[in-house]
């Protein structure tokens, strides 16, 4: 065998043995000798990408002590560096991963899913200056515990990592994360930085503690932890009203977050808005780690100028083989199956700049034949080699010394025998200096055709690579199949049954490569004598088949929302002309017969009759049908992601609804196909003053922000009754204040006493001299705090679940005691009984039509409530609390005309104009009226009618339903459906293969009572109303 | 205030109580004299609509019926021009009486312990005194099957008349049908699912095995009992065997496409009358509904749909795709206080394309049908029991809905209920 053939098993026999010198300090006390082994290395005649675009042919990389000394475009070595010839090589930065967790100690365990069984904690318990929520772990510097776990860092370092940013990856603010080397050395020698990003999630990880319970919660509690930040920075070492300022490291640690980033876990493209969003808020500069959604709303992704961290976890195909499966599968689940290997692609397009990260995926082995995918879905090699070197050194804050391939960067890098994005595999990783071989250098190549010289006969050889090996020999025309068959990195050997040389019996055969063609070996014949081989290839393997993709052609669109009956975008608003309809004006000018009604610019400019039509107007001719305002909704808790509840805590003021709009929730479409066309999405009742509430207009296709109706003043959720106090909740939940109505009340009192006594504070620290201010903390500001003032200044205006006539009475009297009116009682299930005492105090009254008894309180309900309450002048409105029957109020509101005779006219006034004035919104909706926005319902009926449904329904002159146009769209959800599942019965193992559960999990039903901590996804109680 | 008048008519002229008190509805007791139902519109079921008509009952039985009927000596005559006469509803999938509150559990008595509970009967815990009843009937329901709810094998039903001192007294037909709660046989896709695919297979063919080895052994035991060779006696076998006599139906909650066609085929190896209870993909099989004769009992008229790719009025109009597939079918409002909208549901169905005549025979005839008390109940035809309703207007349209009368078995039923108490009660608070 010629030498070339031997190099790279002494090389690397020889690294190995370096690598414990190789870690040695220059603070730890040798024992016995002195390792002064030599770090001197050129690698020649290498292709080298020094960074992404920028590539050398035949060019030495020239390495000592563990850095690159310089990089010679020839193959000029140094003299006395040890040499290694990469012909055929190229040699890529090392890879870095910005988002991990190595080499820091995992989180305790903690109870996930299924109904809890230990009684709730509410306080964490405090030590070491920690933050007072146990999910804000802030004070922690991973550096200082991070150890090297050389198991860990080979799952990295055969992907071709070589550097990492880690910390634990558990809370909301998980503390600032240290960037450190995959080298097998002292942490001392491989940390890059010391003080990387800060880690952070939504997720409360690890923690007991009951808040945050829900999506709203976290963002609540990231707003006023980064508040609280701010005040520390300036309250520390100053005396507060009731004390020094306490010492908090988790506050203190978040000092500098706006100039050290944080790198920001989050579970879809929505929530990474939101992330956004409040982040943004307080300058916290974000690189947001993403959930490969985010092709899916790539223009508001884009309008966050925000770097992202993409895992490569693709989903596994959905099942679709049995001939009942796809019952169970969703489009939209068909859809991101397809797309989700494209999202890179789209972000590069878009000019997002972003990372990869190995985190997240259940199998790393994927990583390739993933990123593999992504290039075959239109990521260019460049950007994806950015991704994995430039831009995750950027964001790991090593940008000067990892990365890229230049003199004085560290000697990590990456030694594949072929171009990466292809076919290429890696052969060696070298952290720091070190090589470690994924595969020998030179492998003998042990396949193909040959002709084998034995026994003085030629024969003719076929061996055939791949996992089992298998081969034939020919002799005197016919074909042996050889058995037996191993390699290893230099030799063949197999078994052969024929008769040779007047031998019959079974011959055993090893040859090895001696020259580019040239083999030798023996044969060892039946009667066990060994004869010489010589064989020559003749012809190389055929290579085996592309198997990946290498374009793709999508079945899928992509819509707004990205699910079944999402749209291409919001519709066109019309100028139009409605003719010869029976309009219900829902103001004073009642119903009106053969009415004509002109909109332009989004709002209604004339009713009348036979009105001419102005030019470019669209006509509607509306003869038999019936016009109505589009019906609003005083209590719906659709479109609402991951908790309707911050139920931990009995005032959870700060919490909003408007921070987790869902405008993905497919009820917004079907609330539209009933003629909603508004809603006031409200916290849950799980506790006495809930979250503030967020009223949208079902512009179905629209973003988050879209949905949002700016104009509605601020309101909020209070609750009373069975919900507040617990009573569903099981024997576990006794500890809570307040248990009982009379507690209620107390809480409330003490809460805005709290607040008016906080108000105070911030008025005398105001007129505090300068001086004075040196020595005197400014009063923390405080969410909670400052929205119960809010509703005591009537900015903000309440909506409170409420049944029993008892805390009806109790809560307007508190009201009036702290001098504020109550908007809103909502529910409301016995406001006939004291329905005068809510007139006079001003509150409406939002009823169900005919719920009752399905529990206590609510067994002395009626379905005559909406008379009553009218008749004694509350104003009054039905709402749903529900996505089913937000789709047919027109029908709930009539019930009161079958009950108690109300009137048709005001029966609709209660599902339009009077749930505006509710929500204080008269002056831009609810009714038919000259000025108004155009939002209304074209009906194929009497609107009170059990046989009437929507032909259409608009929000300011768009057309967001249309009947007919609901009847096409089913014809092409059905055949793009069907198209995708042939597309996926015909793709090949490796297009299926892919992570469990990489979906959008479906949301629940949310309502009023259910609560449930979507991050421990456990539930305590989940129940109508 | 049109339906404000009626109430107070129903308060006040049939009623002998003040609408304020408890609930001290008396129940009617037997017809005493022939009533005769003067020029209404009268919504037969089995022979059309008949306007300006008459209906003579008498001993709990319908005389005649027609236009311009002689009056009786000593019949009390009722005038009801222009308004509508409906056999009395029949609500089926109901709990009606097994609960007062939902989330009070001492109130609550559908649910025994076990998964095969084939021994109970629904009536045994049935509560004439509920003040729900008052509030069911009231919108025109006279017939209420009462349901054990359960796992598996959930018990037997029983239809009650709605107007009764106990359940003996209430009772039209005990012990009607075996409810079967099919396994589920699809995936799971719901948001609290953490099972996987796999796992959620294996459990439910563990699930249908379980189902089918209690109708093993029930067969064994009869055959065995038949032979003389039984070692004692077992309640739920015996509650069982009636089905391999014929002499009670098997009803099948099912709602998954893949649930129906394993129940049809189970059921025709066993060669049960089989009923299918819910039905939300009934849709999806009608051929193999129609071709077997299985009829359907629908319950979700009001329904959001049950996959996210199905159109948004799919539950809605689930009735009137059966009724153009020739599938038989009645509509049903599970529940209990809810049940009230039984009518209003029907409506719906008839907005999402169901003829109205249809839609009535749903919820009369089809129901009586299905209870196997079709000669009795269900239509005006002479010969029937005169359980009847007198409606304002059309009874499945909120607008018009307003039941002014009552009769079930020629008796007057009190329409007056909790909710007319309390409303007429606060109507009096300054």
């Amino acid at each position: 065998m010629s030498s070339k053939y031997h190099l790279s098993g002494i090389a690397a026999a020889l690294l190995a043995t370096m690598s414990g010198a190789v870690g040695a300090s220059q603070t730890t006390t040798v024992q016995g000798l002195h390792d002064n082994s030599s770090q001197f290395f050129a690698l020649q005649n290498a292709t080298i990408v020094t960074e992404p675009g920028q590539r050398i042919e035949n060019a030495t990389l020239v390495i000592r002590n563990g850095k690159i000394e310089r990089i010679n475009r020839n193959n000029q070595a140094p003299a006395g560096a040890r040499v290694l010839d990469l012909t055929g090589h190229i040699i890529y930065p090392g890879f870095i991963d910005p988002y991990s967790n190595y080499g820091v100690a995992e989180p305790g365990e903690r109870q996930r899913g299924g109904w809890r069984s230990q009684p709730p904690v509410y306080n964490n318990k405090r030590e070491g200056g920690n933050a007072g929520n146990d999910a804000i772990h802030s004070q922690y510097d991973w550096v200082d515990s991070v150890k090297t776990d050389a198991k860990a860092a080979r799952a990295y370092v055969e992907q071709g990592f070589t550097a990492v940013q880690s910390a634990r990856l558990d809370g909301i603010f998980q503390g600032q994360a240290v960037t450190l080397s995959l080298a097998d050395k002292i942490p001392n020698n491989i940390i890059y930085n010391p003080y990387g990003r800060h880690f952070g999630s939504f997720d409360k990880g690890s923690s007991e503690q009951q808040y945050p319970s829900s999506l709203m919660g976290s963002i609540a509690l990231v707003r006023q932890t980064l508040s609280d930040a701010n005040w520390y920075e300036q309250a520390f070492g100053k005396q507060a009203h009731n004390g020094p300022v306490e010492y908090n490291a988790a506050l203190q640690e978040l000092i500098e977050i706006e100039r050290e980033g944080l790198v920001f876990k989050v579970s879809d493209d929505k929530s990474l808005l939101r992330a956004h969003d409040v982040l943004s808020r307080f300058n916290v500069p974000a690189t947001y780690v993403g959930s490969n959604f985010e092709y899916a709303r790539v223009d508001a992704i884009k309008s966050t100028n925000s770097t992202l961290i993409l895992p490569l976890n693709f989903p596994a195909a959905p099942e679709v083989n049995g001939v009942n499966d796809h019952l169970d599968v969703s489009l939209a689940d068909l859809r991101h199956w397809e797309r989700a290997p494209s999202n890179a692609a789209v972000m590069a397009q878009a000019g997002i700049d972003f990372a990869f990260t190995l985190s997240d995926l259940q199998k790393q082995s994927d990583f390739w034949p993933n990123l593999r995918k992504a290039v075959a879905h239109g990521l260019s090699q460049e950007d994806a080699l950015a991704a994995l070197t430039t831009i995750p050194a950027r964001i790991a804050g090593v940008a000067d010394k990892a990365g890229k391939l230049a003199p004085g960067y560290m000697a990590d890098f990456v030694v594949a025998d072929g171009d990466l994005f292809q076919q290429g595999e890696i052969q060696s990783v070298w952290l720091q200096g070190q090589q470690v071989e994924m595969k020998p250098l030179r492998q003998a190549v042990l396949a193909g055709d040959f002709s084998v010289e034995l026994a003085n006969q030629t024969l003719p050889l076929t061996i055939k690579a791949g996992k089992r090996m298998s081969g034939e020999l020919t002799l005197a025309g016919e074909t042996i199949a050889l058995r037996n068959l191993e390699r290893d990195d230099a030799q063949v050997q197999f078994v052969f049954d024929a008769e040779l040389a007047g031998m019959n019996g079974a011959w055993r055969v090893r040859m090895g490569q001696t020259s580019a063609t040239g083999y030798s070996g023996i044969a060892v014949s039946p009667s066990g004598r060994e004869l010489p081989l010589r064989a020559e290839r003749v012809a190389d393997a055929a290579s085996a088949p592309e198997k990946t993709e290498t374009s793709v052609n999508y079945a899928s669109r992509v819509t707004f929302p990205n699910v079944a009956f999402g749209l291409d975008g919001l519709p066109p608003r019309q100028n139009l002309h409605i003719k010869n309809a029976t309009v219900w004006t829902a103001d004073e000018q009642g119903v009106l017969e053969n009415a004509d009604i002109l909109i332009r610019d989004g709002k209604f400019e004339r009713i009348g009759t036979d009105l001419r039509t102005p030019r470019g107007f669209t006509v509607i001719d509306a003869e038999g049908k019936h016009v109505t305002p589009g019906i609003i909704d005083e209590h719906s808790h659709i479109a609402i992601d991951r908790g309707v509840n911050e139920g931990s805590e009995a005032i959870t003021a700060e919490v909003r609804i408007g921070d987790v709009v869902n405008p993905d929730d497919i009820h917004i479409y079907r609330s539209l196909a009933g003629g909603t066309t508004m809603a006031q999405l409200l916290h849950g009742s799980a506790n006495p003053i809930g979250g503030q509430a967020q009223v949208i207009k079902l512009r179905w296709g629209g973003t988050a922000e879209q949905l949002k109706f700016d104009a509605a003043p601020p309101s909020i959720k209070f609750a009373l009754g069975e919900n507040v106090k617990q009573s569903n909740w099981g024997s576990n939940y006794t500890v809570r204040y307040p248990q009982t109505r009379m507690g209620v009340e107390t809480i409330m009192r003490d809460g805005f006493t709290a607040a008016l006594e906080y108000r105070q504070r911030l008025r005398e620290y105001d007129k505090l001299s300068r001086r004075e201010k040196e020595q005197t903390a400014p009063p923390r500001p405080d969410y909670r705090l400052n929205t119960l003032l809010e509703i005591l200044d009537s900015e903000r205006f309440v909506h409170a679940h409420s049944y029993v006539q008892s805390e009806i009475l109790m809560l307007i009297r508190l009201a009036e005691e702290f001098d504020f009116t109550l908007t809103t009682f909502t529910h409301i299930l016995e406001g006939y009984k004291v329905a005068s005492e809510m007139a006079k105090h001003g509150a409406g009254g939002s009823t169900f039509a005919d719920w009752w008894a399905y529990k206590f309180e609510v067994y002395d309900a009626i379905p005559q409530n909406a008379c009553l309450m009218q008749d004694k002048g509350v104003l009054t409105s039905v709402n749903s609390d529900s996505n089913d029957l937000q789709r047919r109020l027109n029908t709930e509101a009539a019930k009161s005309v079958t009950y108690c005779g109300m009137s048709e006219h005001e029966a609709l006034q209660l599902v339009t104009l009077n749930p505006a004035k509710q929500l204080k919104v008269d002056e831009y909706v609810g009714s038919i009226t000259e000025g108004k926005h155009a939002d209304f319902v074209i009906w194929n009926d009497h609107p009170l009618s059990a046989y009437a449904s929507p032909d259409s329904t608009w929000i300011n002159a768009r057309k967001f339903f249309d009947r007919d146009a609901d009847l096409a769209m089913r014809d092409a959800v059905a055949a793009e459906k069907q198209a995708l599942i042939q597309k996926l019965l015909a793709s090949p193992a490796a297009a299926r293969q892919g992570d469990n559960g990489g979906y959008k999990k479906p949301q629940p039903t949310w309502e009023c009572n259910t609560e449930h901590d979507v991050w421990l996804d456990a539930f305590t109680v989940h129940s109508h109303d | 205030m049109k339906a404000f008048v009626k109430a107070v008519l129903a308060a006040t002229l049939f009623t002998t109580t003040t609408a304020a008190t408890a609930h001290d509805m008396v129940p009617a007791g037997p017809q005493t004299e022939p009533v005769l139902l003067q020029n209404g519109t009268v919504y037969t079921i089995t022979n059309g609509v008949l306007e300006n008509a008459d209906v003579l009952f008498d001993d709990g039985k319908i005389v005649a019926v027609g236009t311009n009927l002689e009056v009786p000596a000593q019949a009390q005559v009722i005038d009801i021009t222009g308004k509508h006469v409906y056999p009395g509803l029949i609500a089926l999938d109901t709990t009606l009486g097994l609960v007062e509150i939902g989330a009070v559990r001492a109130s609550d008595d559908q649910n025994e312990v076990g998964a095969i509970t084939p021994e109970v009967s629904g009536h045994i815990a049935y509560n004439p005194d509920s003040e729900i009843i008052p509030t069911v009937r009231y919108n025109g329901v006279t017939h209420a099957e009462v349901v054990p709810q359960g796992e598996l094998i959930m018990g037997r039903s029983s239809l009650l008349k709605t107007d009764g001192w106990t359940y003996e007294d209430s009772a039209e037909s005990l012990n009607v049908a075996l409810h079967v709660n099919w396994p589920r046989a699809g995936l799971n896709t719901a948001w609290w699912e953490r099972r996987s695919p796999a796992e959620q297979r294996k459990a439910n063919a563990e699930a249908l095995q379980r189902l089918k080895d209690a109708f093993t052994e029930a067969r064994a035991y009869y055959d065995a009992k038949l032979a003389g060779e039984t070692n004692g006696t077992d309640l739920r076998w015996e509650a069982m065997s009636d089905l391999f006599t014929g002499t009670i139906q098997l009803f099948v909650h099912a709602d998954d496409k893949r649930q129906i066609e394993q129940a049809v085929e189970f059921s025709k190896e066993y060669g049960f009358d089989l009923v299918i209870v819910g039905g939300r993909d009934a849709w999806r099989v009608t051929e193999l509904l129609a071709t077997e004769q299985v009829p359907v009992i629908y319950g979700a008229m009001y329904g959001l749909p049950t996959r996210d790719d199905e159109p948004y009025d799919q539950a809605y109009r689930t009735p009137a795709l059966l009724a153009q597939a020739g599938v038989d079918f009645a509509l049903a409002y599970p529940g209990y206080w809810d049940v009230r909208n039984l009518a209003f549901g029907a409506g719906n169905s008839v907005a999402y394309g169901l003829d109205r005549e249809a839609a009535l025979a749903a919820i009369t005839l089809k129901p009586a049908q299905l209870m196997g008390v079709d000669a009795e109940l269900g239509s005006i035809e002479v010969g029937k029991n005169a359980s009847l309703i007198v409606s304002d207007g059309d009874i499945l349209d909120h607008r018009e809905h307003g039941v002014e009368l009552m009769f079930i078995d020629g008796g007057r039923v009190d329409l007056n209920n909790r909710h007319l108490q309390l409303y007429n009660k606060y109507k009096q608070k300054p």
